[in-house]
């Protein structure tokens, strides 16, 4: 377990040195958002490849911290850092409360009712007009204090940001799920759910610990696009983007954290770039790498190289 | 008070046609196969799509794009099963399947939607009604074409509740439902009646497209919010329930109606889902459904 890994080690490296390398705004632009999937991606497999609680909400934990962080500097003037706090926070709680209910719910519905609260977050969204703008969004508010003026420069800073923020989120969900009991008790419960309880592991409680964590770091996630795009609308929670992440996780391959960070990575680079070819096209791509990784790689690019 | 009371109800029996030749669909697709069709709403656009280029391109009458679609998603859906689901099956052995189906018609759902996206573009198309004039109830008056889809609605669904209880092929369909092993050894064709079952369940949402293309307009998403809403009608219904699901239909179609006398209406498409959280909270098996042990 300890050994060196060469891969996500190079990827780190090549993370690290990219505004250098490559100092080009759309690369820029593409990476840190690409970051900012990762994280989202990462967040979801916390919770449905790890702990096999399907989610198909994520989009709506997503658009909670985006709209609690928005909100919150734009309306009281919070500023930014805490912003990511206050959406990360309000994405853990609103989770928790769906962890509730999922008590008593597997699979298909856990899944359907999570796509439902997105659902009812999304329309929220879009007729509460006075907090969040409606259909138009939230905008017109301040990003990361601090950071340098000059275009080149801030998006240097910013990406520098966002991709410290990401790494450090995604080491923390990755010490929890692989050097920890929780990590254990996450894979019992996504093996053998009844077996994981005759074992004495507190079934109920780590499983609103998945939740917990899982909506918080995808509100992370949200607060950090928030700032860096600058407006949240309410396309932010459509099925869409969970739509989006379960791909990112599959392609990557379940249940190991870093293959959805690399799903991310590389889907949504191919996302962006498939637009070069025109616009629709890049969607897609994306339903049909779905749909092959699902039948033919169900593991995804981990599970490929694990295999090779 | 009476007569808007009387409107509203109205309104929503009307509204529960189209739900219910969705939700149906969608409900036997999840009782047969054990699939959550998450395409389902797509299948709806493409009957829309080819309501649109049976009328307003090739200029035939309104009756041959409604036929056209349900034998065209019809078609479509028989390739859903041999193309997509039983690869995935053969692949995955005996192992659990988790998301994987799930996430199987999401690919399905985001590939249709962007291809319409593709071939079509992304703007409200507009297609004549089938039926023009309007019924005056006093009360309230409804539109030849909303009463269309609820007629049409209506004898497309008693066929499918006739043909499940008395055809032979129905009779076949209702066996896997319960229990495909035992179906499988009387001598059932399973792979058949899968991809059968699956064609018919989205033909139905096809019809509906076309029916709903007047009134709606067309474009590739237009199915994707029905979709999510028939699944808090499937869960209130009971899964894999299509009678259940016909029923919670009109249950949730009425509700949204007379919603609209004490909430403001932009609210009213949260009801499907609020009553879908509160009834797996109390009930999770839905209304009518079966004990749930999945």
């Amino acid at each position: 377990m300890t050994r060196v890994r060469p891969l996500p080690l190079a990827v780190a490296a090549g993370a690290a040195l990219l505004p250098v390398l490559l100092p080009h705004p759309f690369v820029l632009t593409i990476a840190t958002q690409a970051a900012i999937w990762a994280l989202l991606a990462a967040s979801w497999d916390l919770l449905s490849g790890y702990t096999g609680q399907i989610s198909f909400g994520h989009a709506g934990f997503f658009a909670l911290g985006a709209y609690a962080a928005a909100a919150a500097t734009k309306h009281a003037d919070v500023s930014p850092w805490l912003g990511l706090l206050v959406g990360a926070a309000i994405a853990t709680a609103v989770g928790l409360l769906t962890g509730f209910p999922a008590l008593r719910l597997r699979g298909h519905y856990l899944a359907l009712v999570t796509l439902g609260l997105a659902e009812i977050i999304r329309l929220v969204a879009q007729n509460w007009l006075a907090l969040t703008g409606g259909p138009f969004g939230i905008h017109d508010f301040r990003s990361f204090p601090g950071l340098p003026a000059a275009a080149m420069a801030h998006r240097q800073a910013m990406y520098g940001v966002v991709v410290v923020i990401v790494t450090v989120s995604i080491a923390a969900m990755y010490l929890l799920c692989e050097r920890t009991n929780a990590g254990k008790a996450f894979r019992a419960i996504r093996e053998d759910e009844v077996l994981a309880q005759t074992l004495g592991i507190n079934t109920t409680r780590y499983k609103l610990l998945a939740f917990a964590v899982s909506s918080g770091f995808a509100g992370l996630a949200g607060g950090l696009y928030a700032y860096y795009v600058q407006l949240v609308s309410p396309t932010v929670a459509s099925a869409a983007t969970t739509s989006l992440v379960i791909g990112m996780a599959v392609f990557g391959g379940l249940g190991t954290l870093w293959g959805p960070v690399l799903g991310a990575l590389l889907l949504y680079g191919l996302y962006e770039g498939l637009r070069f070819v025109g616009v629709v096209y890049n969607l897609v791509a994306v339903g049909l790498v779905i749909m092959v990784f699902v039948i033919y790689f169900p593991r995804g690019l981990a599970g490929i190289r694990r295999s090779a | 008070m009476l007569e808007s009371l009387l409107e509203f109800l109205i309104q929503g029996v009307v509204l529960g046609g189209l739900y219910a030749l969705f939700a149906v669909g969608l409900s036997l697709i999840f009782g047969v196969l054990d699939v959550i069709n998450v395409a389902h709403g797509e299948f709806f656009a493409i009957g829309g799509y080819m309501a649109f280029t049976a009328v307003v391109l090739l200029h035939l009458p309104g009756a041959v794009g409604i036929v056209g679609a349900a034998v065209g998603t019809f078609l479509l859906g028989l390739c859903v099963y041999p193309l997509l689901i039983a690869p995935l099956k053969r692949h995955l052995g005996g192992r659990p399947q988790g998301p994987l189906y799930l996430v199987l018609t999401l690919g399905l759902s985001t590939f249709l939607q962007s291809s319409l996206l593709a071939i079509a573009g992304g703007d409200y198309l507009r297609v004549p009604p089938q039926v023009t004039g309007i019924l005056d109830l006093g009360v309230t008056a409804v539109s030849f074409q909303r009463l269309l889809v609820l007629g049409v609605a209506a004898v497309l669904l008693t066929a499918l509740f006739l043909f499940l209880r008395f055809h032979p092929e129905g009779l076949a369909v209702r066996a896997v439902s319960q229990n495909p092993d035992a179906a499988q050894a009387m001598g059932i064709n399973l792979p058949r009646v899968f991809a059968f079952t699956l064609a018919l369940g989205v033909a139905l949402a096809g019809v509906g497209g076309a029916l709903m293309a007047p009134l709606f307009n067309v474009y590739p998403a237009v199915g994707f919010p029905l979709t999510i809403k028939a699944f808090a009608i499937t869960i209130l219904g009971g899964m894999g329930n299509p009678a259940g699901a016909l029923v919670a239909s009109f249950l949730v179609s009425i509700a949204e109606s007379l919603s609209v006398m004490v909430i403001p209406s932009q609210w009213q498409n949260l009801i499907a889902f609020a009553v879908m959280i509160v009834m797996l909270l109390i009930r999770p098996r839905g209304l009518f459904g079966r004990a749930v042990s999945r």
